[in-house]
């Protein structure tokens, strides 16, 4: 056990290292979310009159999202990088390691939940500096958590595509799980003003939960409701795409 | 028990090509086995499957007493593999690299810093130590990959190409190495296509040619099997090469098949050491020698002897011609 903690551990900070030796490589993903938060609110800002907002300013509105959509990027990020180590010949250096394949899944998909902190971390420094409300210990710990496993799930996904094509030029399909997971929610309005069919998808969409797990901090206060589904959801999305991986990594190798 | 033991093995793809087609072989514990052939043979289809990297889809095979197929992971604790590409994180020192090569194979972590220390002192990487490998030249990178591969001190190792497109010091340094785990006592699977570095390393020599292996043996039987050494003379101004033949009846046979620009060609048993007999016992008669060339058989003449077709590296071998102009 001790050992598959150190392959965890060495695999992530491996993972991190790359942030901090090529820090204009995260830059994108990093500010990605920021600029969404800021284009979209000063867009769609107005449109938080509609009593269906309940009176909570946009900017509030959406921070949860942003916060999500840097889950997101880190994690498709996660199997664009392992596309490369195994374009590059480093994953098969992992491979003919001793440790468990489970480890080493564990080590690639745990670094994503670290770095999704980074976007996440930006955007609400400058979420803040502009006025939005600074949410209670609790609800930022509640949605670091969600932030946290929607990554890995996230990272499950993209490293399943990236073991089953083995090339970065897959990048285009491992983002497709988190856009349309985060796009098809309450994301950007509330639940009456959206139209019949994504009212049923939002309802059935696990990100939804999740959201609704961070936002809860940001927009009235933490409750137990709000809470536990977010939390079964995300646990949900990464048991069953972390089991996607699995096979894929037993399909890759032996 | 061998420490690798290969029956049968194959590997087909979907689309039913055998890239491994039915190899048997034996690597004895201690042995430096070559694994020679030209690219696209099966050399390296054949080390995935061994080192755990590849299922054979046929055949069986063990590494250190331990089934490639159904006991994985035991085998992996056992090998230390350097495969064809060097494939290091750039971003990363080459301390921390080995480092981190160490912990992956489960060393406890008060012995991996100064296990780290042993290997990169042995490859001479100390002063290179705490640079980016994205700095290293290619010679670095494989002396890197290399002890790397040996951080777990593995019972078998594979090098598969180690000294593809290096220069000839770093050519030179490799081979040290390899020579020096073999007094260690550690079995050396190692893939070449240079005829040299076989001819040079290897105890035993396997030639793969289409998934299948052609020859298998030490190279000096292997060579013996095309042919003696033969001395290809010039003569300085007109001899009479009847004489010339009857002086040379007691050294060898002399050859029907003569090269082009030379005089006469003779079978010598004993290789270099027939030059100097040679040359005196021609002089005596009154002939002199402008120019003798001892023509050794070479790992490439096994391979055509047995395919009908050349090595690519044949042209690499620098060892096997003697050229000295008298």
């Amino acid at each position: 056990m001790t050992q598959s903690i150190r392959v965890v551990r060495a695999l992530v900070r491996r993972a991190l290292n790359e942030i901090l030796r090529v820090p204009g490589a995260a830059i994108p993903g990093v500010l990605a979310p920021t600029i969404f938060m800021l284009g979209l609110s000063s867009v769609f800002g107005k449109a938080s009159a509609l009593s269906a907002y309940h009176a909570v300013d946009f900017r509030t509105f959406i921070v949860p999202v942003g916060l999500l959509q840097g889950a997101g990027f880190t994690g498709a990020a996660t199997g664009v990088n392992l596309a490369r180590d195994i374009e590059q010949g480093w994953f098969d250096r992992l491979l003919l390691a001793p440790a468990p394949r489970a480890t080493l899944l564990t080590g690639v998909v745990a670094s994503a939940a670290l770095r999704a902190l980074l976007p996440g971390t930006f955007l609400l420094i400058v979420a803040f500096s502009l006025g939005v409300a600074v949410p209670s210990l609790l609800g930022l710990l509640i949605a670091a958590v969600l932030v946290m496993g929607l990554a890995c799930a996230m990272a499950c996904f993209s490293v399943t595509l990236a073991l089953r094509f083995r090339t970065q030029q897959a990048a285009p399909l491992m983002q497709i799980a988190s856009f349309v997971g985060v796009l098809f929610t309450t994301s950007y309005a509330p639940k009456p003003l959206l139209q019949d069919w994504l009212r049923v998808v939002a309802d059935v969409n696990p990100v939804t939960r999740v959201l609704e797990g961070v936002r809860q901090g940001f927009i009235g206060g933490v409750t137990w409701a709000h809470t536990w589904p977010a939390l079964l959801s995300v646990a949900g999305l990464i048991a069953v795409l972390g089991w996607f991986a699995a096979r894929g990594l037993r399909r890759y190798s032996f | 028990m061998a420490a690798i033991e290969v029956s049968g093995l194959e590997r087909e793809y979907r689309d039913g090509l055998k890239a491994v087609d039915g190899i048997d072989l034996e690597v004895q514990p201690g042995e430096v086995y070559g694994f020679l052939g030209p690219n696209g043979a099966g050399k390296t289809t054949t080390v995935r499957m061994l080192v755990t990297l590849l299922r054979p889809t046929g055949g069986r095979a063990t590494v250190a007493g331990y089934d490639v197929a159904t006991e994985p992971q035991q085998v992996r604790r056992k090998i230390g593999v350097a495969l064809q590409e060097a494939a290091l994180d750039l971003l990363m020192t080459g301390r921390e690299l080995i480092e981190l090569q160490a912990t992956l194979h489960g060393i406890p972590p008060r012995e991996v810093a100064g296990r780290a220390q042993d290997l990169i002192g042995r490859v001479g990487l100390s002063d290179a130590q705490e640079r980016r490998v994205g700095t290293y030249s290619g010679g670095m990178r494989r002396r890197l990959d290399l002890a790397m591969a040996l951080i777990h001190a593995p019972e078998v190792l594979f090098l598969d190409e180690p000294t593809t497109g290096l220069d000839p010091t770093s050519r030179a340094t490799l081979w040290d190495e390899v020579r020096r785990l073999k007094e260690d006592g550690t079995t050396v699977f190692l893939t070449t296509q240079y005829l040299e570095e076989a001819d040079q390393l290897a105890d035993r020599v396997g030639i793969i040619n289409a998934g299948r292996i052609v020859a298998e043996g030490t190279p000096q039987a292997l060579k013996a099997e095309v042919g003696l050494p033969h001395l290809d003379l010039t003569f300085d101004g007109d001899v009479d090469l009847v004489r010339a033949q009857e002086v040379l009846a007691g050294f060898g046979e002399v050859r029907a098949d003569t090269p082009a620009g030379a005089d006469l060609s003779i079978g010598v048993q004993e290789g270099s050491s027939a030059i100097a007999p040679v040359i005196r016992a021609l002089d005596e008669a009154g002939m002199v020698v402008g120019r003798v060339e001892l023509v050794e058989p070479t790992l490439d003449d096994v391979f055509a002897a047995r395919t009908g077709s050349h090595l690519e590296g044949a042209g690499a071998s620098t060892a096997d011609v003697v050229a000295a102009a008298v």
